[in-house]
């Protein structure tokens, strides 16, 4: 075993995140998962190739496009393999390091167990994990990519998570104006310090900085889909209290990942902000912010999705390192 | 390059020490699966005391921390215990624990299933290889028990019935600790898992898909522990 690691550590790369300055600690345990430069390239290939999927047209990106902040634009509900169709909206992936579980519902409880989800679910890969172990055995491409990576070829579920996790983790967006202007190399206009204010006065509670969510579940007084009947985190702890409670997504970005909310039910942020003005629907988990009238008058909306728009990371979204490999 | 060698060598000398044990000179713990006292197979019909005729497809189940304490106060501790038991792989069935001694073992203990610091500890191999098909996608944890079979007593689709028995998280933890008294000296400790202990407990028309963790589960989890007999 000492031997492997030797091995293995004379021919890889390490590499690091970074965390910005003033950011919490990540959560997630990089002791467990030490990031290697070729373990990176490995599950940057893996997240790119629709070889995951039971048909082979499905991959990650298919979902989680790095354009539009890594989630899925226009689509209300996720796609899966032969035009399926999921029962919710597909997530950003962004700043995952700092999450503690996944998932709407944050039914998954660990960034390396993410993948199982979307390759087994019916309505996304339909597919096997032993299935896509297989496929990745017989590849050329991958026993070479798994070898760089691991020290051998052998594909195991383990080494294939463990990859996906190695390129996932690093999707951190933290350069956006509003990081600028908080690192004072940038200032915001006067619209926008006064949207700043705003959102400090009436969304920072859930959706906190810097990651622009608490990580926990609310209730955002969102009417429930009289067809998809998605009750959220009781689905996972099976309390009442969590009646239709969904994680708090982050707004990183959140000009480009519409439409929005679990179920894609609106489709631009001028109707988000309708929605906690205008249109809360009323439950006994309502979270206790919201039982309390939002009040913003038309100009401090605007200002609002000013501020909000500060929160987009061109180089995020243009970084080479998380594009398509070539 | 000597050392290399001599590394090699060791590794060598390491695995064919460890075989040996395994074949020879180990403790085991052997377990048993059967129904009303007979053993269990695939295919052939039982009667549950509750009349159910029941023929089983899947049995498998976590078996973890084994731990034996002898009447000298010494334990031992199996380090990274975690085993399937599957029905269809005999050789699951037997778990070489440690060197043999001719200490009277007072006590031996284990757990039915995974611990929640595992089941949070992201991807893992071995036993633990999620592609054993004892692990849930849509809410991360390990299934510490899975029972399928088909009864006619079941009005479901093809008459099955399936129990996955887990869930990690309070209130609903679905572990499950084993304690057998010994006070005994032996070389093989032989656990019976008799099915028709759990069966008892449940009218397969009524119970006969549990799937997810939750009250359920738990009550399931609590039958589980009335199947396993210290021979």
């Amino acid at each position: 075993m000492l031997v492997c690691l030797a091995f293995s550590n004379q021919f890889t790369t390490p590499i690091y995140l970074e965390v910005p300055k003033n950011w919490p600690k990540p959560h997630y345990d990089f002791s467990k998962n030490p990031l290697t430069e070729e373990g990176f390239q490995l599950g940057r290939n893996l997240f790119y190739d629709p070889i995951i999927s039971r048909d082979n047209t499905i991959s990650c990106a298919s979902c989680h496009l790095q354009q539009t902040g890594f989630t899925h634009v226009d689509h209300d509900l996720s796609h899966g393999i032969e035009g399926r169709i999921g029962t919710r909206n597909s997530l950003a992936l962004v700043n995952l390091a700092w999450s503690k579980d996944f998932m709407w519902d944050g039914g998954v409880n660990n960034l390396e167990m993410q993948p199982i989800n979307p390759i087994t679910n019916p309505l996304e890969m339909d597919e096997k994990l032993e299935h896509v172990v297989a496929k990745l055995q017989r590849s050329e491409k991958y026993k070479a990519l798994f070898t760089s990576a691991f020290g051998d070829e052998k594909v195991t579920s383990q080494r294939l998570l463990k990859a996906l996790a190695q390129f996932t983790v690093m999707l951190k967006s933290s350069n956006s104006k509003y990081d600028k202007v908080m690192r004072k190399e940038a200032v915001f206009t006067k619209e926008e310090q006064n949207g700043y204010e705003l959102f400090k006065a009436n969304c920072a509670s859930c959706h906190t900085e810097p990651l622009f969510s608490s990580d926990k579940f609310e209730n955002n007084g969102l009417k429930p889909d009289a067809v998809l009947k998605d009750g959220g985190r009781i689905k996972i702890t099976k309390n009442n209290k969590d009646s239709l409670r969904f994680k708090v997504p982050t707004l990183r970005n959140i000009e480009l990942t519409y439409p929005y909310m679990h179920d894609g039910s609106i489709k631009n942020l001028a109707m988000v902000l309708f929605h906690y003005t205008e249109d809360i629907y009323q439950s006994p988990t309502l979270s206790k912010q919201l039982v309390k009238k939002m009040e913003l008058n038309e100009q401090e909306k605007g200002n609002l999705l000013l501020f909000l728009r500060t929160l987009t990371d061109e180089e995020f979204i243009r970084n080479p390192r998380f594009q398509y490999p070539r | 390059m000597i050392k290399n060698g001599i590394v090699v060598a060791l590794l060598f000398l390491a695995c064919f020490k460890s075989n040996s044990q395994i074949k020879t000179d180990s403790l085991s713990l052997t377990f048993k699966v059967k129904f009303n006292q007979l053993p269990a197979a695939f295919g052939k019909p039982f009667i549950t005391s509750n009349k159910d005729t029941i023929v089983l497809e899947t049995f498998r189940c976590y078996i973890s921390n084994i731990e034996i304490q002898y009447a000298d106060q010494s334990v031992f501790k199996q380090n990274n215990s975690y085993h399937l038991l599957d029905l269809e792989n005999p050789n699951s069935l037997v778990i070489p624990i440690t060197t043999k001694s001719d200490k009277v073992i007072r006590k031996v203990t284990f757990n039915i299933g995974i611990d929640s610091i595992t089941n949070t500890s992201g991807a893992l191999s071995g036993d633990l290889d999620p592609v054993k098909g004892m692990y849930w996608a849509w809410q991360s944890g390990y299934i510490n028990m899975k029972m399928e079979g088909k009864s006619s007593s079941c009005k479901t689709r093809k008459n099955e019935f399936q129990f996955h028995i887990g869930g990690y998280l309070q209130p609903y933890y679905a572990m499950r600790k084993m304690e057998f008294l010994y006070d005994k000296k032996t070389t093989q400790l032989n656990i019976a898992i008799d099915l028709n202990d759990f069966f008892t407990n449940i009218k397969l028309s009524e119970t006969n898909s549990i799937m997810i963790p939750g009250k359920q589960a738990m009550q399931l989890a609590n039958y589980s522990t009335q199947m396993f007999h210290l021979e």
